[in-house]
């Protein structure tokens, strides 16, 4: 019983340690207004904007891949409105904002 | 030779997505497209590998000496989804679109019954190291090839004259089974 427990939680730890490295070494640059526009959305992942997803979704709208938050069609009017207003205030890491459409 | 019959055992006349009907979720969800459907392939392939190694190797090293084969389930679920973690975050920093292009399927390696299934098959079919490798080997690019000519092929029904009512899902099932008719005639070979 006791090697049980105490052989998982080994192995969980030294799993858990190789992925804590890993993330060290395979960090990635997240533009800030991706997660902000995530926390806006409904998060359904529906797919129904046509993106892999609502995080899909976020980051072609930071991208400015697609100009119009009402490809969304879970979203409310005022969501709409919030994201529109955030994404057209907000400057990016380059300094440039986006331009989009309730 | 007899290693050369269980590769094409594993990869061909038992195939594990049209034979033994496992990881039918991102055949049917990463398909659309062949390059996505080759990058899932790729993905699988490595995770099963890398899988089947460790875990064969946790088995026979720590679980039996020490007799807590109970636990094989478990153990091997966690080693599993440590690998995919793994296989997300090198590919979100080496290749961002074909992370993106993945989506959700990526994570939803862990839950696919075919890397469990070879993990656990390699316990039960008794195999040393080495079929346990050639079986870690073969039943994903097994995978892969399926899910590449099942991609290509709805690539193909995209833009062919398919009834209304069949458009999309139904005529992709439909060519699934068919597919699974075709693997069908090669059973009992090896």
């Amino acid at each position: 019983m006791i090697q049980a427990v105490l052989s998982l939680a080994i192995i969980g730890g030294i799993l858990g340690a190789i992925l804590g490295i890993s993330d060290m070494y395979l960090k990635v640059e997240n533009d800030p207004r991706v997660d902000q526009v995530m926390g806006m959305l409904p998060n359904a992942n529906c797919g129904g904007c046509g993106f892999p997803g609502c995080a899909g979704f976020a980051s072609a709208l930071v991208e400015g891949e697609v100009s119009k938050v009402g490809t969304c069609v879970v979203c409310s009017a005022d969501k709409k409105t919030e994201i529109a207003e955030y994404l057209n205030s907000t400057p990016g890491p380059d300094g440039t904002t986006v331009k989009v459409t309730a | 030779m007899e290693l050369f019959g269980l590769f094409i055992s594993l990869a061909l006349v038992n195939n594990v997505v049209l034979n033994r009907f496992l990881a039918v979720c991102p055949l049917l969800g990463v398909s659309k497209n062949s390059k996505n459907a080759l990058n899932m392939g790729y993905a699988v392939t490595f995770v099963i590998f890398i899988a089947s190694i460790i875990t064969y190797l946790l088995y026979h090293q720590v679980l039996k000496p020490l007799k807590i084969t109970y636990m094989d389930l478990i153990t091997f679920i966690l080693v599993i989804a440590s690998l995919v973690q793994f296989v997300e975050m090198f590919l979100k920093k080496t290749s961002p679109e074909i992370y993106k292009a993945m989506g959700v399927y990526l994570p939803l390696i862990t839950t696919n019954c075919a890397v469990l299934g070879v993990a656990l098959d390699n316990i039960s079919s008794k195999y040393n190291f080495v079929e346990a490798m050639v079986a870690g080997l073969a039943v994903p690019i097994g995978f892969t090839l399926v899910i590449y000519i099942f991609a290509t092929i709805r690539e193909r029904l995209e833009i062919a004259d398919v009834p209304a009512a069949f458009k999309g899902a139904p005529i992709a099932l439909i060519t699934a089974g068919i597919m699974a008719f075709a693997m069908a005639g090669i059973a009992g070979i090896v």
